[in-house]
């Protein structure tokens, strides 16, 4: 069965009406803000850790920030501005091993 | 042939206006009651309003997280000891590409101070206007309809008005016919006075003309009655009297 290109098999057009590609359909969890401390490792444990599911999480991440920053009417230049910071960072990050040969000092 | 009769005779089109509103409202009302039966139990999508951001673009809920445990200086003394803290361990390395980066934050500031205010009004205005070319038939139908509306209710008026004018037009007319009827009365009453009159100047004629008759045939009969004889005798008393007067 083909997976790609389709919907959440919990997404029911009846229950749910239009599909909101940044909703999470399924059996909600304890959201994470609210997970104690001695409960992370099993609330881990229960994430579903498939590529398909990794895949979906970024994916109604990214439909969560367009919603919140791209998409309204009159949605100012802070999404313009989470690229240039967040591709700051990323490459950086990226190009850190070459960067760290630029240290000044030896001992910190 | 019914609803034509209704039409013609105007004084019962609001019965018929009242007749289709009702036949129309109990069809909303049916439409109404078998989607109920299937009513959504979701709500659709709505549009968001633009997340709240500090300094352009840091969300506002990272620093609403900080306030219950550390206050309002929280998230910027956090930022501050985090990058003190990067510096000088030189796990953040201040390089060449970091100045590159601080003189382009620079610009980048003066150019979205400079320009950002005109630009997001330009950018408004377009939006605006998109989304009135959009909507401007359904508004723009919805006025005329709400003009017909209008029209169609002064028109209503304007009947009523109708049939003021149509009572002052009989009281016009009554009046009129009242006139009328003096008038002739007036009328019939002068032609007999004057009938009335030509009779008793009639009267009065023959009367007149019969008195003179009867004076004309007495003094007729009078002067051939007088003999030769008596006018002499009168000539002669006469003349015995003037005798007498210029004899005094």
């Amino acid at each position: 069965m083909v997976t790609i290109g389709q919907y959440p098999p919990e997404y029911d057009p009846k229950i749910h009406g239009p599909y909101d590609p940044a909703r999470f359909y399924g059996k909600p969890d304890t959201p994470f803000g609210q997970v104690k401390l001695n409960e992370v490792g099993s609330w881990l444990a229960r994430r579903n850790k498939s590529p398909q599911a990794i895949v979906g999480a970024i994916s109604r991440a990214y439909w969560r920030w367009q919603h919140k920053y791209v998409q309204p009417k009159r949605a100012g230049i802070a999404p313009f501005l989470h690229i240039v910071f967040g591709s700051m960072t990323f490459f950086y990050i990226l190009n850190y091993p070459r960067i760290s040969h630029h240290k000044n000092y030896k001992y910190h | 042939m019914l609803s034509r009769a209704a039409l013609l005779s105007g004084q019962n089109s609001k019965v018929l206006v009242a007749l289709c509103r009702t036949t129309a409202s109990s069809a909303t009302n049916n439409a109404a009651a078998s989607a109920q039966s299937s009513a959504p139990t979701f709500q659709r999508p709505v549009r968001q309003e633009p997340g709240k951001v500090r300094h352009g673009f840091i969300p506002e809920e990272w620093f609403q997280a900080f306030y219950s445990k550390t206050g309002v200086t929280g998230p910027y003394t956090f930022a501050f000891t985090l990058s003190t803290y990067l510096l000088s361990k030189e796990i953040y390395v201040l390089e060449h590409e970091y100045y590159t980066g601080l003189s382009l934050l620079v610009m980048w500031i003066y150019g979205i101070k400079k320009l950002g205010p005109k630009l997001a009004g330009y950018l408004d205005k377009s939006v605006d206007d998109y989304e009135k070319e959009w909507n401007s038939s359904r508004v723009e139908q919805k006025e005329a309809y709400e003009t017909q509306v209008k029209d169609e209710e002064k028109a209503q008026w304007s009947v009523e008005g109708q049939t003021l004018l149509i009572q002052a037009k009989r009281e016009n007319v009554a009046l009129q016919l009242e006139a009328n009827y003096r008038e002739r009365l007036l009328n019939a009453y002068q032609a007999v006075k004057n009938r009335l009159d030509f009779q008793v100047e009639k009267t009065n004629a023959e009367r007149r003309i019969a008195q003179k008759n009867l004076v004309e045939y007495v003094v007729a009969r009078v002067k051939s009655s007088i003999t030769a004889d008596q006018e002499k005798q009168n000539i002669n008393k006469c003349i015995a009297d003037l005798a007498l007067l210029a004899k005094a």
